[in-house]
């Protein structure tokens, strides 16, 4: 049998070549939907324009309203920057920088609250400071706005840091040459070219942001937030009574993602 | 000199990429910097445009050291060689980019776009995005936006390796013409040496990092200073001899000795030197090539027909192998000739 042959042979006989992946990714997408249809099938019985008009779900809607947003941004304007300086410098010390970037992601949640208790606790210096200046780190939505911004910043730092590592560092040289110094060039050139990559990041950053309970429960369990609203009411009430605020928690997530990617997308050519 | 480098040397970490590499353009000069890749060229052109800083030298643009100065203030515009049109900017706004920087007034920035768009005949694809655009034309946008500013240089890094040959022909005979056109001061980079000799005014030819020589494209080859720039600017033979007498300059080819009247060389009597020529300046001896001095004895080991003439290879009696072109009616392999050279188109180089 010639070579040809037994080429044309196997060809026959080959099974379609992504069935092994498609099973296995069959498999953990089921997983992640048996759940998730399981709790809205129990939407029927819970009443959730009730649920949500209590003040108590009212107070925890309008505090996560307002904290999460101010984490996104926080860590947005913070983070873009250094996501910039880890995709186009490398200086000494960068993997340990890399290390910090990452710590938040693998400290579990409530751990790393009690990490910020122990820095900006009321009974160290700089929260005792804080206290007396009229802004309590702890027990406070700026204590919120802590936990969420430690939790939730590293997402968009990584997402941005590779959006950046994706341009073409000679647009920026292109950009310098023809007489726009640093600032102006990140502003023209960096920054609209890593945009797909820097929304996607702030997405993340403001889902894991409004959705945050370890870390926010341990610097501030009160005043509530969704999340630990939701904590309280299952422990008084069971699965029903979280229906409605996890249902508007959800919606506000899903808004969110929908508003930026409509409002901030990209226009044509970069996609290519 | 509008550009001139002073010693430079740059390293990276503890590899060396260029060292203390001189040279200097003329203004509306074009100059080819010419050289395999690896050999340090791109290292000279991020030094010359101000995006890395030279480990020792200096840079000098107008006869003003410009080493510390970045890149935005120092007028010399380059073009890589994969495209860096912004992709979220048409076309006119990546030609205007230049020239909202130096504070060109709105409406004399569109003309100025107009004017540069008509010199590379895109005057149609203002609006169009550069993804819309061919190869061939992106190239152009970005020579014109290269071009708008009116830079005191412009660096040309490698524009054309990327294209496939047709393209680069056509767009090489217009970078030529836009070059005579605006009289812009250019420094084009190429590995290749039929770009180089057909767009220069001069060659400045690049070897692992050092400058090999410098000078005009027909001088470079016909007088090479240095066996390296005779093997790389063109083909090249080369065979061993060894220096038997002095005055005149004698040497012996393996059995044959070759009397060389004008070839002033100091080389000392019994060291080895090195003597390359071209294919095409050897043939195969008859009555009609009396005017070749020296003659040499091959055998024919191989004939290969490379369409417009044949390639046949020779080994002479030092054992060296020889590559003569050859018209028509080539030799058979394994017949013995004498080939016919002459002195002038032999360069002899030294031991080292």
């Amino acid at each position: 049998m010639s070579l040809t042959e037994v080429f044309h042979g196997r060809r026959t006989s080959r099974t379609p070549e992504l069935l092994v992946p498609a099973v296995l990714g069959g498999l953990i997408l089921l997983y992640f939907a048996l759940p998730f249809v399981a709790f809205l099938s129990r939407t029927g019985t819970a009443n959730v324009v009730a649920g949500l008009s209590t003040p108590e779900s009212q107070t925890a809607i309008r505090n996560s309203l307002l904290t999460a947003p101010i984490s996104t941004a926080i860590s947005t304007v913070l983070g873009v920057p250094l996501a910039y300086i880890l995709a186009r410098r490398s200086f000494p010390g960068k993997r340990l920088v890399e290390a910090v970037v990452i710590l938040p992601l693998i400290v579990p949640p409530v751990v790393g609250g009690a990490m910020i208790i122990t820095a900006v606790g009321r009974f160290t210096p700089i929260g005792a400071a804080a206290t007396a200046a009229g802004i309590p780190l702890t027990d406070s939505l700026v204590g919120v706005i802590l936990a969420q911004t430690f939790v939730a910043a590293p997402f968009v730092i990584i997402t941005a840091r590779a959006g950046f590592g994706a341009v073409d560092e000679r647009l920026e040289q292109a950009s310098r040459s023809l007489g726009y110094g640093p600032l102006s060039t990140f502003w023209n050139v960096s920054l609209p070219l890593a945009r797909g990559a820097i929304l996607a990041g702030v997405i993340l950053t403001f889902a894991r942001a409004i959705g945050e309970f370890g870390a926010t429960m341990m610097v501030a369990y009160n005043p509530r937030t969704m999340p630990t609203r939701i904590w309280v009411d299952f422990i008084t009430g069971g699965i029903d009574a979280i229906v409605p605020l996890a249902l508007a928690l959800l919606g506000i997530t899903l808004a969110v993602l929908a508003a930026v990617q409509r409002f901030g997308r990209v226009p044509t050519v970069i996609e290519r | 000199m509008r550009l001139e480098l002073d010693s430079l040397t740059h390293r990276y970490g503890n590899e060396p990429a260029v060292d203390d590499v001189s040279f200097g353009l003329e203004s509306g000069e074009l100059v080819a910097l010419l050289g395999p890749s690896g050999c340090g060229k791109t290292t000279l052109v991020q030094a010359i445009a101000g995006h890395i800083h030279p480990t020792a030298g200096r840079v000098l643009l107008r006869g003003a050291d410009v080493t510390d100065v970045p890149a935005e203030s120092r007028q010399v515009s380059v073009v890589f060689q994969q495209s860096t049109l912004f992709p979220h900017m048409t076309v006119s706004e990546n030609v205007a980019y230049g020239l909202a920087a130096r504070d060109t007034g709105s409406e004399r920035r569109d003309e100025v776009v107009s004017e540069y768009l008509e010199l590379v005949d895109l005057r149609d694809q203002r609006g169009a995005y550069p993804s819309e655009l061919s190869g061939g034309q992106r190239r152009r946008v970005e020579l014109a936006r290269a071009l708008a500013p009116q830079p005191d240089l412009l660096v040309l890094d490698e524009p054309l390796s990327a294209l496939d040959r047709t393209l680069r022909e056509q767009l090489r005979d217009e970078i030529a013409r836009i070059q005579r056109e605006t009289g812009v001061t250019t420094l084009f980079v190429t590995h290749d040496q039929e770009e180089a000799m057909t767009l220069a005014d001069r060659l400045v030819v690049m070897n692992d990092g050092t400058v090999s020589g410098i000078g005009e494209p027909r001088t470079l080859y016909e007088s090479p200073p240095t066996p390296f720039i005779a093997s790389f600017l063109g083909r090249s033979n080369t065979f061993s001899a060894t220096v038997i007498d002095q005055q005149p300059l004698t040497i012996a080819v393996g059995e044959t000795e070759i009397t060389l009247n004008g070839s002033q060389k100091d080389v000392s009597t019994g060291s080895t030197v090195t003597c390359h020529v071209r294919p095409r300046d050897i043939s195969f001896r008859d009555s009609a090539n009396d005017g070749a001095n020296l003659s040499l004895a091959a055998e024919i080991t191989r004939v290969v027909d490379i369409g417009t003439h044949y390639d046949v290879t020779v080994r002479i009696d030092t054992g060296d192998e020889l590559v003569v072109e050859c018209a028509g009616n080539p030799p058979a392999v394994g017949e013995s000739l004498s080939l016919a050279l002459s002195e002038r188109q032999m360069t002899v180089f030294g031991p080292g």
